[in-house]
């Protein structure tokens, strides 16, 4: 049996799992992008929102930032960039690089911003179904008869299908090779390598399979379309959401430098 | 009445190498067939022509009368196929999606999905774990999954790939029980497998397969002594001298 990821779909009953996935994508990209230009304040505001949303979704917070080690990994580096390099009052000083408050305040607000997107981001995958953002996608993408919408939202769906599936091939991989003490090479990139060729052929071994089982299921691009239906619950959250962001919007802004 | 004709089929692949030597082969409807051999023997690409995954490059297959390559819509809605890896052929995000994907394709209405779907699901015995996530199920459960996603497009032939591989003792029960409840509701069952102890008591013909070839076909009883010279292990029963015996007794 496989191991549990926050990286797919687990069904559920919260009012992010029941909600229309058309709202919840617009409530993702509204979020995104007052989140991108918020300043501590709105970003507080947003967090609160959020941590309400991992709790009631029953979101696994502990393996999902297990699992997103290397993001947590890139915060640190853009953390440690803007402090070194962002200028203003110098607190102290590491070789020649001057640390200052602004740089601090500013490496702290870039990091909450890309935590708060990429959180939203693993709640919405979390509570939706493949199908669902397939057909949101679809639904997005129909007024561009130039794009092939049915084909992008299957791409789309089925990569979020197998990316809890890829991720466990990853970790028996990895586990076969530490078995056979590839911790005893300290070179990163031979570790890397050894890890990434197996794995990638592998994904694509499967990819072939599921092509053929696919195929042998008759898929094509004229299927029946899931049911997009919007409720009652959708409005009232769509009200409440517009409500928060104008706030959100309205509040004046912190300096913080 | 034969559901499957194949007549003079061969199938060559796209490196040289002959997959299929000129194999002709009818089956009744109803029947249940063990197809056995050693890997690389030609079973899997065999029944991989049924529903035209695969064409012949010489000869033709014809289900119920009409040639596979004239309709192919046709033959995968009348043979379904389970593959050895259950796994690979799971796309839904939970067990009543995975199921109907195939009714989807169909463009069947949302009401004929859901009968569809729900039929499926209570034959196999998955009902509890509807809304559960494939992933998440044990072998025997995804492959019993792999025969809904099957059951939901109606066919009247299902072939099996493999289907006992890598379970455990209870898993290879649950869906041999599975098997034989499809074959007592009238679908014509196909089984591919290089291990004759498990399901030989149940078939009423066998076919030992070896280079692409049909060697032996006939009645179990009659051919299985046979089979060690092509690769496969004679059950043990057989070898002392008894008859095989069904794992479910």
């Amino acid at each position: 049996m496989a191991e549990l990821t926050p990286f797919g779909f687990r069904p559920g009953k919260s009012l992010p799992h029941r909600l229309d996935v058309r709202f919840k994508l617009f409530f993702l990209i509204l979020i995104s992008l007052i989140s991108l230009s918020g300043d501590f304040l709105r970003l507080g505001i947003f967090t609160c929102l959020l941590t309400a949303l991992v709790i009631h979704s029953g979101l696994p917070l502990r393996s999902g930032l297990k699992g997103l080690r290397v993001f947590l990994l890139l915060l640190l580096l853009v953390l440690m960039a803007r402090i070194m390099t962002t200028p203003g009052d110098t607190l102290f000083e590491i070789k020649s690089y001057a640390v200052t408050r602004q740089g601090i305040l500013s490496g702290i607000l870039i990091c909450w911003r890309l935590t708060l997107i990429v959180l939203l981001g693993l709640v919405f995958v979390f509570t939706t179904r493949s199908l669902e953002i397939k057909a949101a996608v679809e639904w997005v993408l129909k007024p561009l008869s130039f794009i092939p919408g049915k084909r992008i939202a299957t791409m789309l769906s089925l990569t979020t299908r197998f990316v809890p599936v890829i991720l466990n091939q990853a970790n028996e991989t990895a586990e076969a090779q530490r078995a056979r003490c590839v911790e005893n090479r300290k070179n990163p990139v031979y570790r890397l390598i050894r890890l990434g060729i197996p794995l990638i052929r592998r994904t694509f071994e499967r990819a072939d399979k599921l092509a053929v089982a696919m195929e042998a299921r008759c898929y094509n691009e004229k299927r029946t379309d899931p049911e997009l239906s919007a409720t009652r619950t959708d409005w009232i959250t769509l009200g409440v959401m517009i409500l928060i962001c104008s706030l959100a919007i309205g509040i004046p802004r912190y300096a913080y430098n | 009445m034969f559901i499957i004709e194949i007549e003079n089929l061969s199938h060559r692949f796209e490196d040289g190498t002959l997959g299929l030597d000129r194999i002709s082969l009818q089956i009744q409807e109803g029947a249940f067939v063990v197809i056995a051999g050693p890997n690389g023997s030609g079973k899997t690409t065999l029944i991989r022509h049924l529903n035209g995954l695969l064409l012949p490059t010489v000869g033709s297959v014809k289900l119920a009368g009409v040639p596979v390559r004239n309709d192919l819509l046709r033959a995968r809605c009348l043979v379904g196929m389970m593959f050895q890896d259950a796994d690979s052929q799971i796309v839904g995000e939970t067990v009543y999606e995975d199921v109907a994907f195939g009714p989807e394709n169909l463009r069947l209405d949302r009401n004929r999905i859901g009968q569809r779907v729900t039929q499926a699901i209570d034959a196999v015995g998955l009902t509890d774990l509807t809304d559960q996530s494939p992933h998440l199920l044990s072998g025997g459960e995804k492959r019993r999954l792999a025969i809904a996603g099957i059951l939901a497009m109606e066919p009247r032939v299902i072939a099996f790939d493999e289907p006992f591989a890598s379970l455990d003792y209870p898993g290879v029960k649950q869906v041999l029980k599975q098997i034989l409840a499809l074959h007592q509701s009238g679908h014509t069952i196909l089984v591919i497998t290089h291990d004759l102890e498990k399901v030989l008591a149940h078939a009423d013909r066998l076919i030992i397969m070896q280079r692409g070839k049909i060697v032996k076909d006939g009645v179990p009883a009659e051919i299985v002594s046979a089979v060690e010279a092509y690769g496969v292990r004679t059950p043990c029963a057989s070898l002392l001298g008894m008859e095989v015996q069904s794992w479910l007794n």
